[in-house]
């Protein structure tokens, strides 16, 4: 097991069942997701069968099971976003990243994640990318504003 | 406490803390459910058995509701039928509906459901399952698409066996059944026992068909096909098609497989004797050299698995000795070959079973000899109904045929292999008769301590006593067998484990039923034909020593190791 997962199961000396759920927290917050690696050292940890780990994982739209890009896109689908059209702002970003939710391209640049209200209905719609708000959003802004992080991207890599 | 409640307008009597379904049932009022499951904690996820009661605003489901003094039930109220015929639809919504290609097709919950709904039209338009049907295992064939999510699968992976090869994956209209990081069964925890299989409601769940193996083996021309069927089979045959016991059973199964054209049919119960033999032989050795104790039986390929994986510091205590199957097999390529003058790779052998999990112990790389496996394809009971039906066979109306030389006849131990708690006593029985001068007089094997679903005995022999103990299904048998190491008890010398609930009575390859009573029955009939075998006790059977004596040898011994002794090991899998 990886030396970095011994730090966080440190913190949960009981090995209890209900420390199932924020020792995940814990690891995707320090790793990013969960790997079907970490969740098997888990249930080893835990004595916890890896397909009941699997099942409530699953059962949690929080948990990720793979990297995500660079940019982290996250749509709101709050009721105030979806009267405002947030569905055709989804549409837009999985034309143009040709990704779906839940996914990360291949470049590892960007990933897309639908969230429920994120609190902020005033700017409706909106996506947070990075901890980054980009509010009355429509289907120019969106362009641009991909655009802008691709061109971005190049710089850092010409540079 | 019993008090009366009224349903539809009828009094009748229920006791106090029991849930409304049961009640109802027990008075004989039916009504439906697809994820009820008896002695297994309530679920309420299918929401079939909801009826209507005085006083509650919403119909309320039977099995997770207690009865309370002064209910008001209606159990076929329009307002219940309605409810319970969109249920229905809406499991139909997502659902293949091809009943005609399927092997449920007559014996599905779902299907007479639809019809007892009258459900004539499709009124929702579902999105399919997209997962892949899983043909990865050995043994259980996985098709997620007509899946209906009642985790009666699920469950009994659990509770039961202890061993969550499946869960649930995802949720709510994405919820589906399915092994970690949606991997195939073969590389998940699943130990092949088959018990899933016995509680779907639907197809979802089937055996791995060896059917077309053993046709085209057949139709070769050029195999010698071989069937050998094990006592348990006979016994659920004898139950499914209301054959007597006293008749020979075999026989009409014989006489049957010789119509599909098999060239020989053999008695599975002379390798069920030998391993019984070896078994006690190997429990007199473990005692004599202080080896691990308790000794623990080996024949059950679920149990063998589970150890393998769950519990690999057990591997010790197992029995080194092959299963009736696989001596069988052996038998069948080696010796026999070579007194008929075969050529082992032109030998197809049979096993016919109540069990799936033979079919992955048929496939053990250790149980192959020169890259020519013991046993080339193992049936299941459901699937020698199938195979006899494709060519219109009635058992019924066969006369018996004596099943062919030279693994024809069979000792009461054979029969008793087919029940838990048979197989202690077989074995219990040689090792009295090993330390009492060969005789059997005297001989007693009863129940003395009963530990529900675990049963203890004691018998002397001589100066000796031994002590016997016999559990089925696999997490009454880890929670007491962890109990027995851990107290370090010395008085318990052999544990004998079935890995279905009611050992292969109850196994995961008998026919589909949701009767209760079934594998009691078999149980039943097995006891009484162990009255009718040819022998009293394995050590008994001729033949069986004839073939030890042809090697100059003695049960348990190491000239004959290589026919009836195999190896077990770690197993690393999902779990």
């Amino acid at each position: 097991m990886k030396p970095e997962l011994d730090g966080i199961f440190q913190k949960f000396p009981n090995r209890q069942r209900e420390d199932l759920i924020p020792l995940l927290q814990q690891i995707q917050d320090d790793f990013g997701y969960l790997s079907n690696q970490i969740i098997t050292g888990v249930g080893e940890y835990l004595g916890i069968s890896v397909n009941k780990i699997y099942g409530v994982a699953t059962f949690y739209d929080n948990f990720r099971f793979g990297p995500v890009g660079r940019y982290h896109i996250r749509v709101c689908h709050g009721t105030a976003c979806h009267v405002a059209g947030t569905s055709t702002i989804l549409q837009e970003l999985e034309k143009q990243l040709r990704i779906k939710p839940g996914e990360t391209d291949k470049e590892g640049l960007f990933s897309l994640e639908v969230v429920s209200c994120i609190g902020a209905c005033g700017l409706a719609p909106l996506v947070e990318i990075n901890e980054e708000y980009f509010t009355h959003l429509n289907l120019e802004k969106i362009k641009d504003l991909l655009a802008g992080f691709r061109e971005k991207e190049q710089d850092t890599y010409e540079s | 406490m019993d008090f009366k409640i009224e349903v539809n307008n009828n009094l009748i009597s229920v006791h106090e803390g029991e849930t409304l379904l049961s009640a109802l049932w027990r008075n004989g009022f039916k009504v439906p459910t697809l994820c009820h499951m008896n002695h297994f904690s309530p679920t309420g996820a299918c929401r079939l058995c909801a009826v209507e009661v005085e006083g509650k605003r919403d119909l309320i489901t039977s099995c997770s509701y207690p009865v309370e003094k002064n209910m008001k039930v209606k159990t076929n109220s329009p307002r219940v039928i309605k409810a319970r015929k969109a249920l229905v639809e809406l499991l139909l919504s997502n659902h293949p509906d091809d009943c005609l290609y399927c092997q449920r097709n007559g014996n599905c919950e779902l299907q007479w459901l639809a019809e007892e709904m009258n459900v004539k039209e499709r009124k929702f338009f579902g999105e399919k399952n997209p997962d892949y049907p899983d043909h990865s295992s050995t043994s259980v064939f996985r098709d997620p698409g007509k899946c209906v999510l009642c985790s009666r699968c699920v469950r009994m992976c659990e509770e039961v066996q202890k061993v969550t090869a499946i869960d649930f994956i995802s949720r709510a209209n994405q919820t589906k059944v399915n092994s970690a990081f949606h991997k195939g069964l073969n590389v998940s925890s699943c130990i092949n026992c088959g018990q899933c299989i016995m509680v779907c409601p639907t197809a979802a769940l089937l055996d791995i068909s060896h059917i077309e193996k053993v046709q085209a083996a057949l139709d070769s021309g050029k195999k010698e096909v071989l069937f050998f069927i094990s006592p348990s089979t006979a016994a659920s045959v004898a139950e499914q098609v209301g054959i007597k016991s006293q008749q020979d059973i075999a026989g009409i199964i014989n006489a049957a497989l010789k119509k599909c054209g098999a060239d020989k049919v053999f008695n599975l119960g002379f390798a069920c004797d030998i391993n019984v033999l070896e078994e006690s032989a190997i429990l007199n050795d473990h005692m004599a050299k202080n080896l691990a104790m308790p000794l623990l039986s080996s024949c059950c390929p679920a149990w063998v698995q589970y150890v393998e994986e769950f519990r690999p510091e057990w591997l010790p205590f197992l029995a080194p000795s092959k299963s009736p199957q696989q001596i069988m097999g052996t038998l069948l390529k080696t010796h026999y070959s070579e007194k008929q003058k075969l050529n082992p790779a032109g030998v197809f052998s049979v096993a016919v079973m109540p069990c799936v999990g033979k079919k992955f112990e048929a496939s053990r790389e250790e149980m192959t000899r020169q890259g020519i496996s013991g046993v080339d394809a193992v049936l299941t009971v459901r699937e020698l109904f199938r195979f006899l039906r494709t060519f219109g066979i009635d058992l019924k109306s066969l006369a018996p045929l004596q099943v062919d030389e030279p693994f024809e006849k069979a000792s009461a131990a054979a029969w008793k292999m087919g029940y838990s708690g048979g197989k202690a006593e077989a074995v219990a029985l040689e090792l009295y008769k090993m330390n009492n001068k060969g005789s059997q007089d005297g001989f007693k094997f009863s129940v003395s301590k009963n530990l529900a679903g675990k049963k203890e005995t004691k018998i002397k022999s001589g100066k000796q006593q031994f002590g016997f103990a016999w559990t089925s299904g696999i997490e009454e048998a880890d929670s007491y067998l962890q109990q027995i190491i851990e107290d370090n008890r010395t008085d318990i010398h052999y544990v004998e484990v079935m890995g279905c609930p009611g050992g292969c009575a109850g196994g995961g390859g008998q026919p589909i039923s949701r009767n209760p009573e079934k594998p009691k029955n078999r149980k039943r009939l097995c006891q009484e034909m162990e009255k009718n075998a040819h022998f009293l006790s394995a050590g008994e059977n001729l033949a069986v020593m004839d073939l030890y004596m042809g090697k100059d040898a003695a049960p348990g011994s190491e000239k004959t190791g290589e026919w009836y002794h195999t190896h077990f090991r770690k197993r690393e899998v999902l779990k």
